[in-house]
């Protein structure tokens, strides 16, 4: 298969390659001696690449991973092109969560970010389900227009609810709230893990729905009758996915685009069976945020750009593109 | 503002302006000051614009910080009716009447006040915002300083709206004689080369953002004999901590706020992860301004100067202001 091959590759440009030039040799040697545990020679390009560049570099991996398998799962499951977790408001959801969390000063003694994590999985939850009840309320048939309607409503909603509680909040939730937009820096080991954790679990869950999923592709009605637990799928799908989502958005903010655009161009590449498009949109999407994040660091240097702006500008070339090519067909 | 040095506040001021001040053009136009009571006042304000007053002003508003301070520290604090929603210093100021500034700017809540001027900052104002008022037939000024010289210019001005020349100079001459004397100590006992410093305007949780050259942190650690670590960059901007790790900086001004909970700004940068080989976190070399002296242009540069001289060169590390 190609595209692991195509991320073990972006992933070493990327350790490789930063804001401070080192060496191709310089961070063979470092990472080598990491592996085998010797002592750095070199007290500056050490840190530089095992303490900040690479948890940064498979934080936005795992990010990217994160984001498309939802985007890839939730389009099966609606049936929905345009379904993601941005477009529905599910992260808006969640960023919200994570300001009434860090607000209220809601914290989980012993788990680290675990009270912002939480809330914004609880609240992207409950996005989810307000977003989808009043959908299937308006237009039972639950058709694309309606869904992305209502998520963008519900996106406007929850920013306003955002704005007034940064108001009255201080100084702090002020830089909080341009956080949430989206970063990747400063991410370390413990979001590694929190993040390897949630991908592995409910990454793993919705990768498990594959076959399910295309039977959804015929209709609710047909996945039925040929045997499949709709009720059991749709909440798994959507519990899944919203926890992902949640972790991510406590970890990194809102990252546009990534989870939207990601299945669409692997459904070039696997085709539009989910037992092969899952996988696929994971280490697409890991290859994706890892790429874009590898520009916003390097592209201004020394300066940085907002890993927001890169990825909604290739997303959105890259959308329209598919757009442009599914309606002319 | 210090004043220890009276007896030496000519010969300083003179060195003060080779070192700066000389770049320093007043606001053309002066006062115009009539006999007796009836004193007219013509400036031109910092955005080239002619502010034409009957007599000094005696009901302003200031939208900005720092207009706000310079008109504490000439003495008519008393005369400020109103301050935008960030004038937090000096403590008298917290009684005045709150009026919203930058994009919410509510022009009714200013006409409400009934100043007789505003004084409004280009970097936070919209320009139509200064027409609105003055086609309410309310005298606008605007200000506009980047540099110390600049600042100068601002305090003069607001010393020829509010009738106090005299005190704006004072005041003038009074930062002028410490950056002098500052920066005679700093030419005396600094290395070469210069030790090198980095400004942190925003900490890493948030986003890191440095202050570059054309900043007045940059220009007061110029003073200080202090090499700014991202002098390539203009203003603020965003950086990738890689860059602060390999420039490697011997001091690090940070001017992070602490809430009350978890680390400080100061022991969140050494905590950071990476960050362990840096000159400034080895030696724990990391100074906390939290009053905003470094970022507004206002009298407080000198005092903000002060506090990075002492840090620097007299106390070593400190612990943060809180």
């Amino acid at each position: 298969m190609v595209l692991p091959a195509l991320l073990v590759l972006v992933l070493v440009l990327a350790v490789g390659l930063g804001s401070v030039a080192i060496p191709p040799g310089d961070v063979v040697a470092v990472v080598w001696r990491a592996v085998r545990g010797e002592p750095q020679t070199d007290l500056v390009t050490a840190p530089i690449i095992l303490r900040t560049r690479l948890p940064r570099v498979l934080c936005a991996g795992l990010v990217g991973a994160a984001l498309s398998v939802c985007g890839g799962a939730m389009q099966g499951l609606l049936k929905n092109p345009l379904a993601d977790g941005t477009t529905l408001g599910v992260s808006s959801g969640a960023s919200l969560g994570a300001v009434l969390a860090i607000a209220f000063g809601f914290a989980v003694p012993g788990v680290p970010f675990g009270g912002v994590m939480l809330a914004a999985i609880a609240f992207a939850l409950a996005s989810l389900v307000i977003i989808l009840t009043l959908a299937y309320r308006l237009d039972a048939s639950l058709s694309t227009n309606t869904i992305i309607l209502l998520g963008v409503i519900f996106t406007m909603f929850t920013s306003s609810v955002v704005s007034l509680v940064v108001t009255f909040a201080n100084d702090k939730l002020h830089s909080i709230t341009f956080w949430l937009m989206g970063s990747l820096a400063g991410l370390g080991y413990t979001h590694v893990a929190v993040l390897a954790v949630a991908v592995c679990a409910a990454g793993g869950a919705l990768l498990a729905c594959g076959r399910e999923l295309n039977a959804f592709a015929l209709g609710e009605d047909n996945a039925r009758h040929v045997g499949v637990d709709v009720r059991r799928v749709k909440l798994l799908v959507l519990i899944a996915g919203s926890a992902l989502i949640g972790v991510c958005v406590a970890m990194s903010g809102v990252i546009a685009f990534v989870g939207l655009v990601t299945p669409h161009m692997m459904r070039f590449v696997v085709g539009p069976n989910h037992r092969r498009l899952l996988p696929a949109s994971l280490v697409g999407g890991a290859i994706f945020l890892v790429l874009g994040d590898l520009l916003a660091r390097t592209i201004v240097s020394p300066r940085e750009l907002p890993i927001g702006v890169v990825t909604s500008f290739v997303g959105a070339i890259f959308f329209l593109a598919i757009f442009y090519r599914a309606r002319r067909t | 503002m210090t004043r220890r040095l009276t007896p030496l506040v000519a010969a300083i001021g003179l060195s003060a302006a080779l070192l700066g001040g000389c770049q320093s053009t007043p606001p053309d136009g002066g006062v115009t000051s009539g006999a007796g009571s009836a004193a007219g006042v013509s400036v031109t304000d910092q955005a080239g614009r002619t502010v034409t007053l009957d007599a000094p002003a005696t009901k302003v508003v200031a939208l900005t910080a720092s207009d706000v301070e310079i008109l504490y520290a000439i003495g008519a604090g008393a005369d400020v009716v109103g301050r935008g929603e960030y004038a937090d210093y000096p403590a008298e100021a917290e009684s005045v009447a709150v009026v919203n500034s930058g994009s919410e700017t509510n022009i009714e809540q200013i006409i409400a006040l009934q100043p007789d001027l505003v004084i409004v900052g280009t970097m936070a104002q919209d320009p139509e915002q200064a027409d609105q008022l003055a086609a309410a037939g309310i005298a606008v000024a605007v200000t506009d300083a980047q540099t110390i010289a600049e600042t100068y210019d601002t305090i003069r001005l607001i010393g020829a709206l509010t009738g106090r020349a005299d005190a704006a100079a004072a005041v003038i001459d009074d930062m002028q004689a410490t950056f002098a004397d500052l920066a005679a100590r700093a030419q005396a006992v600094a290395p070469t080369p210069h030790k090198t410093i980095y400004y942190e305007v925003s900490p890493l949780e948030y986003g890191l953002w440095a202050a570059g050259s054309g900043s007045f942190m940059d220009e007061v650690g110029h003073l200080l004999q202090l090499d700014n670590v991202f002098a390539d960059l203009s203003s603020w901007a965003e950086v990738d901590q890689e860059q602060v790790i390999q420039r490697n900086p011997d001091y690090i001004l940070t001017v992070g706020m602490y809430f009350g909970d978890g680390p400080t700004p100061i022991e969140s940068i050494l905590g950071r992860a990476g960050w362990e080989s840096v000159t400034a976190v080895k030696n724990r070399a990391i100074l906390n301004l939290t009053g905003d002296e470094l970022s507004r242009p206002g009298p407080r540069l000198a005092d903000g100067a002060q506090k990075l001289y002492d840090f620097v060169y007299a106390d070593g590390p400190a612990e943060p202001t809180r």
